[in-house]
């Protein structure tokens, strides 16, 4: 983090008139762009806005050569032809997608490309624990350094990653979607870091879905639409709902629609759950009770680490060893750990991993929808292929999903179009109870729209969802009712009247000096 | 898309350059005789490919399976030859056992979680020295001198040429009806199906191959039985592999476990089933390559796992799971069956085969990954999905 001289004039970096093409889709159709040292630059846009092709040209992903247009550090011309030229140039960048060695200690992810050496070339592990020390002390992230990073929660890998971005003392740093993990107070951390790089002279380019952060750290803001740049203003001279307008195209008059169905009979209800992640090992979940009926939509908040996502997959019998208490799904009981009796009983559940949980990513849209379905899509022995490719249609046109064809790569979509694969591949399964696991997690306003519409409708014809959201405006839209878990307890339970964000982090954190 | 044509493009010149150079070396390469024996051995190498094609999608890997086509041989060698077993019931027990013990390796490998490569070597060395035993490291002929049973005829039964033009005709004809008929359903429910052209290209073509292959033999001897056997596993496995929910099973467990197993695929049964499938497969192949021998010996079925693995690489299949078809792992097995036929007929030493079915193997591999077969959307299971 060396300060740079506030220079008036010359951006750091800038890009003009940038055009990527990759076949016959253009990706960026002359983006224009500059970033200035101490300053936050907010790139916004959906999905497939172009966002990330631009990232990847200045990471130097794309080499010179592969798209038009002109890339400048400090007013002179530069062509990368590797990441490795555009990291010498000191672009540092945190990607979306986490790349660390789960096997290796966060000392050594920091510094893996670097490791300090003694005589004959070994490794000097006094001096590689204490840069790691002095490092994350520096930024403010507090993580053991000899740790495991597989051992370690999303959220702080994320901030692994950052910290190895800044290990090379970049003057910019990119951070895409850097929050999309993380709870509350890590988010407050990592805009707290964020200012203080800024203070230090780091020019900062950071992409977000979430316009809340945008505005909270954000010096001037980028819109992308459709691989073309839509202007950049000031944040202060700016504000959400033109931000969106702008990102979509259209003006958005409210993201949250709810129209309150006729609370049904009670559907899965869950009576003093306790749930440890192995036998002998302590509870994750402590008699935690609650109660879903048609029609409704519960909410399920908390802190990272609350027991959120372990409720979930527990009640849809993938994780986890059941201590005490019962679940019944329309009266009938359902055991713990059996995954096949809770489907059997029209309980679908929707990963918040979609990568690594939701889907096959070398398989088709219909292989991936279809897929926990397939009992049901046959034909004698054989998948009835047209009842199959009638059933993902069904679903892709209902969830309006954008592919190139039914047989189109999965791995190739945006993200709000796989989520919306990984969500259809629940409603084919045709769930009377449907858990979903953050499901607008790093997808962009639009499809947040659809999904919050779906939701809706599904509610509307008669499902029980179930909702866990790290986002309180989400729960607050959304939920009929919201339990806040903290330490694996239920901290409270409120109905949509009730609840307001204070009264919500409040419950949130009422157990949280128990836990260990 | 484009990596995809590249790809077929290229492993089609690669067998054209292959069947060009051993002609032009030893013309005899192309001759009726030749033919013949080289589709017996394209038979035993695609077979077992095809098993090993089951084994590779959900993303494990079975080293033992020459060994096994050794032993389970020998076995049905030893029960006919020393115990006057009759051949049907030899080879029965010698298959039930096969299937058994695979699925035991399958149940160590998806239960137990030992790693397939350990468990398939452990089982290539433990097979061997079973082999070895069962025959007493002698020749154990799999027929009374002389005389003829369903074991030999795996590989010295031919089809009378009148039976053999029944055959193609048959089987071109419920091709093409059942291609029509897919094709109609389709169009009907308004999905992509191949274009008009396509759609009586693909049954033509195949009937002008098929005619040409029955030419051909029965300008010899007739239709191989074991070419007649490969067909029908060929179908039965692609049947399997792209239209049953199995099938599917396979595709989903290599291309994602973690994915596949909370989507209610059952990951382990589907491991099991696909080791036990190669059990039956590893049977059969080794009763067919113990036949073209004439007899068990200590050499019949080794490194044959490499060829099997090879030919499904450079049919496109994955090392990694979760990719690959049965038309490429056909096509691998053909190139690869043509080299060692090839060479065998040029008189090539051991010593060098061996030199160039490790070279081949690599470069398949290597090309694989330029041409980029492996970040294309080659061999997805079964619907290839029309726009709409």
């Amino acid at each position: 983090m060396s300060p740079q001289p506030a220079g008036p004039a010359a951006p750091v970096l800038e890009a003009r008139g940038l055009v990527k093409r990759f076949g016959g889709v253009t990706a960026l159709g002359g983006v224009g762009f500059r970033l200035h040292a101490g300053e936050v630059h907010a790139i916004c846009g959906e999905n497939g806005a172009g966002k990330s092709t631009l990232l990847k040209l200045l990471a130097g992903v794309h080499p010179r050569g592969s798209y038009q247009g002109e890339l400048l550090v400090d007013g002179r011309p530069v062509a990368f032809r590797s990441t490795r030229d555009a990291e010498r140039a000191g672009i540092a960048i945190v990607h979306q997608e986490l790349a660390l060695f789960d096997d290796m200690s966060v000392a050594e992810n920091l510094f893996l490309a670097d490791l300090p050496r003694r005589r004959l070339g070994r490794i000097d592990w006094e001096a590689v624990l204490q840069r790691a020390r002095a490092l994350l002390a520096d930024v403010g992230i507090a993580l053991d350094p000899s740790a495991r990073v597989g051992d370690l929660g999303v959220g702080q890998r994320q901030l692994v990653e950052i910290a190895r971005a800044l290990a090379r003392s970049p003057r910019v740093l990119v951070l895409d979607e850097p929050t999309a993990a993380l709870a509350r107070h890590e988010v407050d951390a990592l805009l707290g870091l964020v200012r203080r790089l800024r203070d230090a002279g780091v020019a900062c380019a950071y992409v977000s879905h979430k316009l809340d952060e945008v505005f909270a750290i954000a010096d001037r803001i980028t819109v992308l639409r459709d691989g073309v740049a839509q202007g950049t203003e000031a944040a202060g001279a700016t504000d959400a709902s033109q931000v969106i307008a702008r990102m979509v195209g259209r003006p958005i008059q409210e993201l949250y629609r709810r129209r309150r169905a006729a609370r049904g009979a009670v559907r899965l209800r869950v009576r003093g759950l306790t749930v440890a992640r192995a036998p002998g090992l302590p509870p994750l979940l402590h008699d935690v009770d609650l109660e879903v009926a048609a029609g409704e939509v519960l909410g399920i908040g908390g802190l990272m680490g609350a027991g959120r996502s372990e409720l979930l997959l527990h009640l849809a019998g993938h994780f986890g060893r059941r201590l005490a208490g019962e679940v019944e799904l329309d009266g009938q009981r359902l055991p713990g750990g059996d995954a096949r009796a809770a489907a059997r009983a029209g309980l679908a559940w929707v990963t918040e991993d979609r990568k690594r949980l939701g889907l096959v990513p070398g398989q088709g849209v219909a292989f991936n929808l279809t897929l926990a379905s397939l009992a049901r899509l046959r034909r004698g022995p054989l998948v009835d292929e047209v009842a199959e490719l009638e059933a993902a249609r069904r679903i892709v046109e209902s969830l309006r999903i954008k592919a190139a064809s039914l047989g189109a790569q999965v791995g190739s979509l945006s993200g709000g179009n796989q989520q919306k694969v990984v969500l259809g591949k629940a409603l084919l399964t045709a769930p009377r109870v449907l858990l979903l696991d953050e499901p607008t997690r790093g997808i962009d306003v639009g499809a947040k729209l659809e999904v919050y519409q779906l939701v809706d409708r599904l509610a509307g014809a008669g499902c029980a969802i179930v909702m866990v959201s790290s986002e309180l405006p989400e729960l607050l839209g959304m939920a009929d009712r919201i339990v806040m878990l903290g330490a694996g307890r239920v901290g409270g339970t409120f109905d949509r009247a009730e609840a307001t964000p204070e009264r919500l982090l409040g419950a949130a954190m009422r157990h949280a000096g128990v836990a260990a | 898309m484009r990596g995809r044509m590249t790809r077929e493009l290229s492993m089609a010149v690669a067998l054209l350059a292959i069947w060009g150079f051993f002609a032009w070396r030893e013309p005899a390469f192309l001759s009726g005789r030749n033919l013949s024996l080289l589709s017996i051995e394209l038979a035993i190498t695609a077979i077992l490919a095809l098993g090993m094609f089951l084994v590779l999608l959900p993303g494990q890997i079975d080293l033992a399976a020459g060994s096994g086509v050794g032993l389970a041989g020998a076995v049905a060698a030893v029960l006919v030859y020393f115990h006057g077993m009759p051949a049907p019931v030899a080879l029965a027990l010698a298959t039930a056992g096969a299937v058994a013990v695979w699925a035991g390796m399958g149940v160590l490998v998806a239960v137990e979680r030992v790693p397939a490569f350990i468990i398939t070597l452990g089982g290539l060395l433990v097979f061997r020295g079973l082999h070895w035993l069962v025959i007493d490291n002698q020749t154990v002929p799999i027929v009374e001198g002389g005389g003829t049973n369903a074991y030999a005829l795996l590989t010295t039964g031919y089809l009378s040429p009148l039976a053999g033009w029944l055959l193609v005709a048959a089987a071109c004809a419920a091709y093409t009806w059942s291609s029509l008929r897919r094709r109609a359903r389709l169009l009907r429910h308004g999905f992509d199906a191949d274009d008009a052209e396509l759609a009586f290209l693909k049954p033509f073509v195949l009937t002008q191959g098929l005619a040409l292959v029955a030419l051909v033999a029965n300008g010899f001897r007739g239709i191989p039985v074991a070419l007649v056997i490969l067909a029908a596993v060929a179908v039965l496995v692609h049947q399997l592999a792209a239209h049953t929910p199995f099938g599917r099973y396979l595709y989903a467990t290599g291309g994602n476990e973690a994915a596949a197993a909370v989507s209610g695929v059952p990951v382990r049964a589907t491991v099991i089933g696909a080791y036990a499938s190669m059990g039956l497969v590893v049977a059969l192949t080794g009763f067919m390559q113990t036949a073209y021998s004439g007899a068990s010996t200590t050499t019949v079925g080794s490194l044959m796992e490499l060829d099997a693995v090879a030919a499904c690489v450079i049919g496109g299949t994955s090392l990694r799971g979760g990719r690959g078809t049965v038309p490429g792992v056909l096509f691998g097995a053909l190139i690869m069956a043509s080299l060692i036929n090839g060479m065998t007929l040029m008189a090539v030493s051991p010593e060098a085969k061996y030199v160039a079915r490790g070279l081949v193997l690599g470069l398949a591999v290597w090309l694989d990954l330029r041409i980029g077969g492996s970040r294309q959307g080659r061999g997805t299971a079964g619907v290839d999905g029309g726009e709409w």
